[in-house]
C-alpha cells in the first residue's frame, strides 16, 4: 500500500518547512532547538511504530536512547574511534538490548509491560550511576567529538535521518507488518490460532524501534558532545510518550509533530523565566484534555476532509 | 425565543476545542520567538547568566549579580557602557544546560557568560562555550574538570575561568587539614567515619580525604557512599556506628542535608559530625529544620566576619535586599561581576582575547578572600601564607546562630559537642 | 537484626499506605493515576503550610491537609479524568500533567529547598536495644490502622460491598442499582486521602521537596503490579517485601544498590509471574 499523493505533498511541505526555519529565523539557537526536536521526534516515532500499533505501551523506550548514547560515548573517548562508527555500533547494541529485555517479557501486556520496561531503564541508570569509574557518573562522558561540524549541516542530515526512519516506519506501518501489528493489539490469541507468528512479529517490531532510537541516542551524544545518565531516566521516556500522544497515537508522522512541537514549547517558553515549567505543564494539560485525540494527526485529517483531498 | 441556541450553533467552528488549543501553543509560540529577538542595545554589556533558576542557588547569583551590577552602573558603568544581565534557566539537566548557553551566546549574543552550579552540567557545557568563543566565569561548580582543557586546549578553551568555589581538589587538602588539626588534633578523636554522597566530584575527593587523614595519623574506620536520592539514612547510621568511628566526616551537596542533619538528631547519634554541606550553607539551614542541626559543623566559604573588607557590607547589603542569608554562589557571583567589569577596564575593550589576559592577571579582593588565577584559570585557594578563599568552618550554636571554630586564627567559639552526648 | 526488621516495617508501611491507594482506585475505576505521588506530596506540603503559615496545632492542621487533599482529588476525578475515561492512556496521561502543574505550583509558591513537617512525637524510643524515632513508630502504627480500618470498611459495610462489586464488574454492578459515579468519587477520596495521610506521617523524617511525588509513584507502581492489580492484600504483602528487600540490601550491602536490587526483583517478578502475587489475569 502506497501513500496517497496528498500525503506526499504534505510531507514534502512540511520538510520544506521545517528545511527553510533556520534560513529565515538566522540563529544558532534556534538551529540547536530544532536539531534537538528533530531527534526526539527520532525517539517519538520508533516509539509510535513498536507501542502505538500493538498497543503495547513502552515506559522504558529510553532503555534504547540511553544504550545507543553510551555506545557512542564510549567508542568515541575510550576507543577513539571516529563519530560515524558510533552510529551502526549504538543500533548494534540497542537491538541486543531490545532481545535481552524483549524476550523475556513478551507475553506481558499493558501495565505490566509497561513496568517491566521501565525497570530495564531503570536499572540501566543505576548502573551507570554505580560504576561511575567506568561511566562518568552522574557527570556521564564528556568529549565527544561532533558528527557533523556544521550546525547547519547537522540539522539538515538530522531532518534527514528523520524523515527516511519516517518513511521506512510509515511503509512498514501501512504494509501487511502493520496490519499484522494492529491484529495482535486487537486479540492476540487470535492471531496465533490463525498461525501468525506473534513472537516474532513483537519481538521484530521491538528491535526495529529499538535499532532507530539508539541510532537518535548515537545522533544526540555527537550533537550535545555529552553522555549523561539523564537520558534513562523514567522522565526521558514519559515526555517521549507525551510527544507521541499530543501527535497522535498509532500515526507514525504525527510524533514527528508533537515531538518538535513540545520541544520548540518547552524552550520558547523561557521568557516566562521561572514559571516557564509552569506554563508548559498547564498547556499541557490544556492540549491533553481538550484534544485527547492528539493534536497534529488528527489535523491533518481533518484538514483532508474538509478540502475533500481524499482519507 | 431561547437565543441560546442560536448562539451555541453560530459559534459552534469557533468554540471547537481544537481550534483554540492551537491559537493558544500558537500564541505561546509566537511570543516566545518574538520576544527573543532581542533588544539588545549596543550600549549595555550583557552579562549572560546560566543558572538553577527555580533552586535557592540560582535565586542568590542572580541577587548577588544584580546588586554587582547596581554598584558598577551607580560608578558610571564600565568604559562609560552600563552593564545589563540576562538570565536563563540550566536546571541541573545537561540538555537544558547547553540549550541555556546556546539561548544566551547565539540569541541573546551576550558578552560575558556568569554562573554555573552543578559539575554536570557545566561539563556539558563547556564545549559549546568554546565554539561560541565567549569568556565563563564559573562561580558555583567544584569539579577539577572543567578547567582541565584550559591547559592543555588553550586555544579553544581559554575562555573558561572559575571564580569560586575552589575546586573540589583543594577542597579535598583543605578537608584534611580540619581533620587532622581539628579533629584529630584538638579534639583527640582519631577514629573517622567518612560518608559522601555518590557525585562524581565527592567520588574524585574522598580518596585524597582519606589518604592525607590516614598520613595525619587518622583511622577511617569505614567510607561509605550513598546516593542523593537517599532519604533513609538508618542504614547508613547503622554501619558508621558499628564501624567504631568517633567522628563522621561528610561531604553533601545535593543530597538531603536537611533529613540527614533531621535524622542524626532524632536518633542522637552518638558521634558528631562535620565537612562539606553544602545545604548547611544556608541561612536559614538550621531553622528550617527545627534547629535539629545543633552541634553540626559545616564548611562555608565565608560567614558574617571581616576576612576581607569587602565581607560584612556584602552580607549587610545582601541581607538588606533580600531579607536573606547569601549561599556560596552569590560570593562568586558578586565578585565576578567586578572582576569582569574590572579587566575589561584595564582591557579598554569587551574584546574576547584582550580581556581573557586582563583576567588572568586578576588579584581581586573579594568576599571570600583575594582571587587569583593560577594556569588552569582556577582560583587559587588559600594558604598559610595566601589570603585566598579557604574553608571556615562553623558550627551551628543554640538559637540557630554560626560560630566559626576553626581555623583557629578566625575561631570566635570553642566547640561544644552535641547535648546527648557526654564527653 | 532487630534495627533491620523495625526499620524494615516502617519502610513498608509508608510503601502499603502509597500502594494500597493505588491499588485501590486502579482495582475499582481502572485508573492509573500518576498524580497518586502528588497526593502523597500535597498532604506533607499541607501540614507544613496549616502549621507555619496559620499556627494550627499540628493534629488539626493535618487532618485540614488530608480532608483538602481528598477534596482535590475527588475533583481532579470529577473534572479532568472523568471524560477520558474512553482511553487509558488519556487517564495516565492527565493525571501525569496534573502531577507536573502540582510540581511546578509547589516550586513556585515555597520554593526549592527542603521545609519541615513537624512530628507528632519528637521523642526517641528503645525497643529491645533499638533506638528508633518516635515519629517512624507512629507512622508505623497508623498505618496499620488505617490499612486495618479500610480493609475492614470494605469487607464489612454495605458500601464496601458497593466498591467490591464496582471492582469486579462495573457495568454489572450498574444494573444493580450502584451508582458507578459516586463510587468512583469516594474511592479517589479514600485513596487519595490514604496518600496524604501517609505524606503527614512520612513528612517530618523524609523528604519534602516539590519533586518527592515522582519516587514514591514509581515504587507504588511497581508494588501494585507486583502484588496484583486491584488486589489489597497483594499489594499489602508486595509493600512488605519492597521495604524489607531495600532496608535490607541497605543495611548489608549500600544504600547505592536499594534501588537496583527491588526494580531487578520486580522484573523478574513480571516475568515469572506476570499477574502478581493475586492478581487475576495479566491483562485487562
Amino acid at each position: 500500500m502506497f501513500r496517497k499523493p496528498v500525503d506526499l505533498v504534505g510531507a514534502a511541505a512540511f520538510l520544506a518547512f521545517m528545511a527553510a526555519l533556520p534560513l529565515v529565523f538566522r540563529s544558532n539557537y534556534l538551529i540547536g532547538v530544532l536539531t534537538v526536536s528533530v531527534i526526539y521526534g527520532i525517539w517519538a516515532v520508533t516509539w509510535d511504530f513498536m507501542s502505538g500499533l500493538t498497543g503495547r505501551e513502552n515506559f522504558g523506550h529510553s532503555l534504547f536512547i540511553g544504550v545507543g548514547a553510551y555506545t557512542a560515548g564510549f567508542m568515541n573517548t575510550t576507543f577513539g574511534m571516529p563519530g560515524w562508527w558510533s552510529l551502526p555500533a549504538a543500533m548494534v547494541m540497542a537491538v541486543l538490548f531490545a532481545l535481552l529485555i524483549g524476550l523475556p517479557t513478551l507475553r506481558l501486556k499493558g501495565p505490566y509491560f509497561a513496568l517491566a520496561m521501565l525497570s530495564g531503564a531503570v536499572i540501566m541508570q543505576r548502573l551507570m550511576l554505580i560504576f561511575w569509574e567506568h561511566t562518568g557518573g552522574e557527570e556521564g562522558i564528556n568529549g565527544l567529538t561532533p558528527l557533523i561540524r556544521n550546525q547547519l549541516g547537522f540539522y539538515y542530515f538530522a531532518l534527514a535521518t528523520l524523515a527516511a526512519i519516517t518513511a521506512l516506519l510509515l511503509a512498514l506501518a501501512r504494509s501487511h507488518w502493520g496490519l499484522i501489528l494492529r491484529a495482535i493489539r486487537g486479540d492476540e490469541a487470535t492471531c496465533q490460532a490463525a498461525g501468525i507468528n506473534v513472537t516474532f512479529y513483537k519481538i521484530a517490531s521491538l528491535t526495529i524501534s529499538a535499532a532507530f532510537a539508539g541510532a537518535g541516542g548515537a545522533m544526540y551524544a555527537h550533537y550535545q558532545l555529552q553522555v549523561s545518565p539523564q537520558l534513562f531516566a523514567v522522565v526521558t521516556s514519559i515526555t517521549i510518550i507525551t510527544m507521541v500522544y499530543v501527535g497522535g497515537m498509532a500515526s507514525i508522522y504525527g510524533p514527528v509533530g508533537g515531538a518538535i512541537l513540545l520541544v520548540l514549547l518547552t524552550e520558547l517558553l523561557r521568557n516566562f523565566g521561572e514559571w516557564r515549567l509552569m506554563v508548559y505543564s498547564c498547556v499541557l494539560i490544556a492540549i491533553l484534555f481538550f484534544v485527547p485525540g492528539g493534536l497534529v494527526a488528527p489535523t491533518w485529517r481533518r484538514i483532508k476532509a474538509a478540502r475533500g483531498w481524499g482519507p | 425565543m431561547n437565543p441560546l441556541p442560536v448562539v451555541l450553533n453560530a459559534t459552534r467552528r469557533l468554540r471547537r476545542p481544537t481550534l483554540w488549543t492551537l491559537a493558544a501553543v500558537g500564541a505561546m509560540l509566537g511570543f516566545g520567538l518574538a520576544a527573543g529577538e532581542a533588544s539588545a542595545q549596543a550600549k549595555t554589556i550583557r552579562i549572560g547568566v546560566p543558572t538553577a533558576m527555580q533552586l535557592q542557588v540560582g535565586r542568590d547569583t542572580q541577587d548577588a549579580m544584580k546588586m554587582a551590577i547596581d554598584e558598577v552602573n551607580a560608578k558610571g558603568g564600565v568604559l562609560g557602557r552600563k552593564l545589563e544581565m540576562v538570565v536563563a534557566d540550566e536546571t541541573e539537566n545537561p540538555e537544558t544546560g547547553i540549550s541555556a548557553i546556546k539561548k544566551l551566546t547565539a540569541d541573546e549574543k551576550v558578552d560575558v557568560l556568569i554562573g554555573g552550579y552543578t559539575s554536570g552540567v557545566t561539563l556539558a557545557q563547556l564545549p559549546h562555550i568554546s565554539a561560541a568563543k565567549t569568556i565563563y566565569l564559573n562561580v558555583g561548580s567544584a569539579s577539577p574538570s572543567t578547567n582541565a582543557k584550559v591547559k592543555t586546549d588553550y586555544d579553544n578553551y581559554k575562555y573558561i575561568f572559575r571564580v569560586g568555589p575552589i575546586n573540589a581538589a583543594h577542597q579535598a587538602r583543605q578537608m584534611t587539614g580540619f581533620v587532622s588539626g581539628f579533629v584529630k588534633g584538638e579534639l583527640g578523636l582519631s577514629k573517622i567515619a567518612i560518608v559522601g554522597e555518590n557525585a562524581k566530584w565527592v567520588q574524585d575527593l574522598v580518596p585524597l580525604l582519606k589518604k592525607g587523614a590516614t598520613d595525619a595519623g587518622a583511622d577511617v574506620r569505614t567510607t561509605e557512599f550513598f546516593d542523593s536520592q537517599t532519604s533513609d539514612f538508618s542504614p547508613l547510621f547503622s554501619k558508621v556506628k558499628d564501624s567504631g568511628a568517633q567522628y563522621m566526616v561528610v561531604i553533601l551537596s545535593h543530597a538531603s542535608s536537611d533529613i540527614f542533619a533531621k535524622q542524626w538528631h532524632d536518633a542522637q547519634f552518638p558521634m558528631p559530625y562535620g565537612g562539606i554541606d553544602v545545604k548547611s550553607m544556608d541561612g536559614d539551614f538550621c531553622e528550617r529544620i527545627g534547629a535539629k542541626s545543633v552541634g553540626e559543623m559545616a564548611a562555608n566559604f565565608a560567614v558574617r566576619a571581616p576576612l576581607t573588607p569587602k565581607t560584612i557590607p556584602f552580607f549587610d547589603e545582601f541581607r538588606k535586599r533580600t531579607n536573606r542569608a547569601p549561599v556560596y554562589t552569590a560570593f562568586g557571583a558578586y565578585d565576578a561581576v567586578h572582576i569582569y567589569a574590572e579587566a575589561v577596564a584595564r582591557a579598554g575593550s569587551t574584546d574576547t582575547d584582550a580581556v581573557i589576559k586582563q583576567l588572568e592577571k586578576t588579584s581581586y579582593v573579594g568576599v571570600p578572600g583575594t582571587i587569583e588565577f593560577d594556569d588552569t584559570h582556577d582560583v587559587k585557594p588559600g594558604t598559610a601564607t595566601y589570603k585566598g578563599p579557604s574553608f571556615l568552618f562553623a558550627q551551628w550554636r543554640d538559637g540557630c546562630k554560626r560560630e566559626v571554630v576553626h581555623p583557629k586564627e578566625l575561631r570566635t567559639a570553642d566547640f561544644v559537642y552535641p547535648s546527648w552526648i557526654k564527653k | 537484626m532487630l534495627e533491620i526488621l523495625i526499620v524494615g516495617a516502617v519502610s513498608s508501611a509508608i510503601y502499603a499506605m502509597l500502594a494500597v491507594g493505588f491499588t485501590l482506585i486502579f482495582g475499582v475505576a481502572r485508573i492509573l493515576n500518576l498524580a497518586h505521588g502528588t497526593f502523597y506530596a500535597l498532604g506533607a506540603y499541607g501540614a507544613y503550610f496549616f502549621t507555619s503559615s496559620f499556627k494550627l496545632p499540628l493534629l488539626l492542621a493535618a487532618l485540614l491537609a488530608v480532608a483538602l487533599v481528598a477534596a482535590f482529588g475527588i475533583a481532579v476525578e470529577r473534572v479532568l479524568i472523568r471524560p477520558m475515561r474512553k482511553s487509558q492512556l488519556a487517564m495516565l496521561m492527565i493525571t501525569l500533567a496534573v502531577a507536573l502543574v502540582v510540581e511546578q505550583a509547589l516550586f513556585l509558591t515555597f520554593g526549592s529547598e527542603y521545609r519541615n513537617v513537624p512530628a507528632f512525637v519528637d521523642a526517641k524510643f528503645t525497643i529491645g536495644g533499638v533506638s528508633i524515632g518516635g515519629a517512624r513508630l507512629l507512622a508505623l502504627g497508623v498505618g496499620v490502622v488505617l490499612i486495618g480500618a479500610l480493609w475492614l470498611f470494605i469487607q464489612h459495610t454495605r458500601m464496601g460491598s458497593a466498591i467490591l462489586a464496582i471492582s469486579q464488574d462495573a457495568e454489572a454492578a450498574q444494573y444493580m442499582g450502584i451508582p458507578s459515579d459516586r463510587i468512583f468519587a469516594l474511592v479517589m477520596g479514600i485513596s487519595a486521602a490514604l496518600a496524604a495521610a501517609a505524606g503527614v506521617l512520612a513528612g517530618p523524617f523524609l523528604t519534602v521537596q516539590p519533586t518527592m511525588w515522582l519516587l514514591p509513584i514509581v515504587k507504588a507502581f511497581a508494588i501494585v503490579v507486583v502484588g496484583g492489580l486491584g488486589s489489597i492484600p497483594g499489594s499489602i504483602l508486595a509493600a512488605l517485601m519492597l521495604g524489607y528487600a531495600e532496608t535490607i540490601v541497605g543495611y548489608l550491602i549500600s544504600t547505592s544498590w536499594t534501588e537496583i536490587v527491588s526494580v531487578a526483583a520486580t522484573l523478574l517478578m513480571l516475568v515469572v509471574r506476570p499477574a502478581g502475587f493475586f492478581g487475576r489475569r495479566a491483562s485487562f
